[in-house]
């Protein structure tokens, strides 16, 4: 283990390209697992207050725009 | 695997003739070239068999073809081995083209069409909100482009001006 930032990133980096050359099932399981995780975050999270910035919904574009 | 079990419904879809063809985008589709990243849904695109002389695209089969098979609705989606599905119409050309050119992928002895990783990344530049921008970023820092092919892309559908944007943006000094 190193503070080093450089080679912080150099180990993030290899860790996504790691990841990225799992075979696709082995990558959709860990989908699945990553989505239970995500939903009992979010079920222990409070709950949002009304004045919370929030993210649009994608728009995609109408044909010929 | 949950996931797989969403794509054997979609290929029964298909089989069945509810729909004709379909493909994967969004960030499982995403996840067929990159690194896996946590998603709450499951994106859809399908060509519908629409009836002569109609222009909207009625989804009303799809939604009886599930509920028949046991899947209940939640909202806009349809909730099928837990995971929420959207099935989405091509509504851009860049859409459809993405859907007639989708790949066929083995997993595990199943078929499963996804978009390919240039038509992704063109349609993530083209949707443009920030996971789309680093869903983008995903798709170049992990080399999973082939240039010359993303680069017909964005030129039919000219998008060169917001691709050339978004490298000014994100992609001076990229390592």
């Amino acid at each position: 283990m190193s503070l080093d930032l450089q080679r912080i990133l150099a180990g993030k980096r290899a860790l996504r390209r790691e990841l990225a050359a799992l075979p696709v099932a082995e990558k959709l399981r860990l989908l699945d697992d990553l989505r239970e995780r995500e939903l009992t975050l979010r079920r222990s999270a409070r709950p949002p207050t009304s004045n919370v910035a929030r993210e649009q919904p994608a728009r995609y574009p109408a044909k010929g725009t | 695997m949950k996931i797989k079990e969403v794509i054997a419904v979609v290929n029964l879809m298909q089989a069945d003739g509810v729909i004709e063809c379909y493909a994967i985008g969004g960030a499982v589709g995403a996840t067929f070239y990159l690194e896996p990243v946590a998603t709450l849904d499951v994106d859809i695109f399908v060509s519908f068999r629409t009836e002569p002389g109609k222009l909207v695209v009625d989804p009303r089969n799809i939604l009886d073809y599930l509920t028949s098979h046991g899947h209940s609705l939640k909202g806009e989606y349809v909730v099928i081995a837990d995971w929420p599905v959207q099935f989405l119409p091509p509504t851009s050309p860049l859409v459809e083209e993405a859907l007639r050119e989708a790949v066929t992928v083995d997993v595990e002895g199943q078929p499963a069409r996804v978009f390919t990783a240039e038509h992704l990344a063109a349609i993530a530049l083209q949707t443009g909100r920030a996971k789309d921008k680093a869903r983008l970023l995903q798709f170049v820092q992990a080399g999973a482009l082939d240039a010359m092919r993303f680069e017909v892309i964005l030129t039919r559908h000219n998008l060169l001006d917001r691709w050339r944007k978004f490298e000014r943006q994100f992609l001076s000094g990229t390592p």
